[in-house]
């Protein structure tokens, strides 16, 4: 697992390994466990790898737990927003006002604050527009009417408790 | 079994289509690009669908490679777009 | 004489179909662009996650379903992540959209 090492900082070996292991997994799950093929699946990985360490710093850790219940709060709304808008496109008359909303994360700007705004746009009726340095995200909703800004920060919060302690994002 | 799958994924082909032909006609390139999405979603679904009806597993790659090049097209759109005002990304940052 | 597991299948499959076909009604009917990305990120990812749901007992081996699993995942990652960079640049050139 060969990483190009950083100047500033120095690397946590074990962590980078493990996430070399998880890139090489699913390189196997992909491709096939052909034996002849790993060569180019070890490489693969660690460029994989390589290419994680400024986007994923990797001192910054992750909850498992609060992972886990991330989880389970997310896909359910995942699959309300998909029979939400089905539900509006069948609908007879359109019943919508489509507007910007505008909300105050407290994640700072960077990769934790990208990862919110992509699990926002797959929330029902919501969809992330651009996010400002100072923490002001513009989110776009079908219904601008709806209690946006209290579910916006109900995701938050369940989001925060995936990274512990480290809620400047980086 | 095999024919209703077909069916379903001739059904989703068909609905793609006519997605794609709603998209491409609108002037404006960001729904373009969103034809690009739609096909990388829809093509992966008729895909897995008809490799599943005749049993060939080498479909599920080529769905893998259609949403793969559907993420790399947006990414590209979405960085020769944002580098003139405040790009939040640095340009030769690998997206 | 059909099985619960093919039964299961269809249900899914037949459930993911309609949700494309959801998806580009929506694309027809609603009434802006954001509104329409809308649509797509969202009724066409959970449709394709109905079909992967629906196909996973039909898979002749676990590593295949598994390979089905990550492929909807991926899929996922990557339009959470497009529909937002489209919007940001859908905003960006309509300020007030």
């Amino acid at each position: 697992m060969t990483a190009p090492a950083s100047p500033r900082q120095p690397l946590s070996w074990p962590s980078l390994l493990g996430r070399g292991l998880f890139f090489f997994a699913l390189w196997l799950v992909l491709i096939g466990a052909a034996p002849k093929d790993w060569p180019v699946g070890l490489i693969a990985a660690a460029a994989a790898t390589g290419a994680s360490i400024p986007l994923w710093p990797p001192e910054s850790r992750l909850s498992l737990t609060g992972l886990v219940r991330f989880v389970l709060r997310f896909l359910p709304q995942a699959m309300v927003a998909g029979f939400d808008v089905a539900r509006r496109a069948f609908a007879r008359r359109i019943a919508m006002k489509p507007g910007l909303v505008t909300y105050r994360a407290s994640l700072r700007p960077g990769m934790a604050q990208g990862a919110l705004c992509a699990v926002m746009s797959l929330q029902p009726g919501k969809l992330p527009v651009s996010c400002a340095a100072s923490g002001d995200m513009r989110v776009h909703c079908l219904d601008s009417d709806a209690s946006v800004t209290a579910e916006l920060a109900a995701d938050e919060a369940a989001f925060l408790r995936i990274l512990p302690g480290d809620r400047s994002g980086a | 079994m095999p024919e209703s799958l077909t069916l379903t994924a001739l059904f989703v082909l068909l609905a793609s289509a006519a997605g794609l032909a709603i998209v491409l006609r609108s002037a404006i390139a960001i729904e373009k690009l969103m034809a690009v999405q739609l096909l990388g979603t829809g093509g992966a679904a008729t895909l897995l669908l008809l490799g599943a009806a005749t049993a060939q597993p080498a479909l599920a790659d080529v769905a893998l490679l259609l949403v793969l090049l559907s993420a790399f097209s947006c990414a590209a759109f979405t960085l020769g777009e944002s580098e003139p005002p405040q790009a939040a990304t640095k340009p030769d940052e690998p997206a | 004489m059909m099985g619960l597991t093919d039964a299961f299948t269809l249900v899914c499959v037949v459930a993911g179909a309609l949700l494309f076909l959801a998806g580009t009604v929506g694309l027809l009917r609603f009434p802006d662009t954001l509104s329409r990305l809308h649509a797509l990120s969202k009724a066409d990812n959970l449709g394709l996650g109905l079909i992967v749901l629906g196909l996973l007992p039909q898979q002749a081996s676990p590593m295949g379903g598994v390979k089905l699993v990550c492929i909807w995942l991926l899929a996922q990652l990557s339009a959470a992540t497009a529909s937002q960079l489209i919007a940001g640049i859908a905003a960006r050139r309509k300020p007030q959209a």
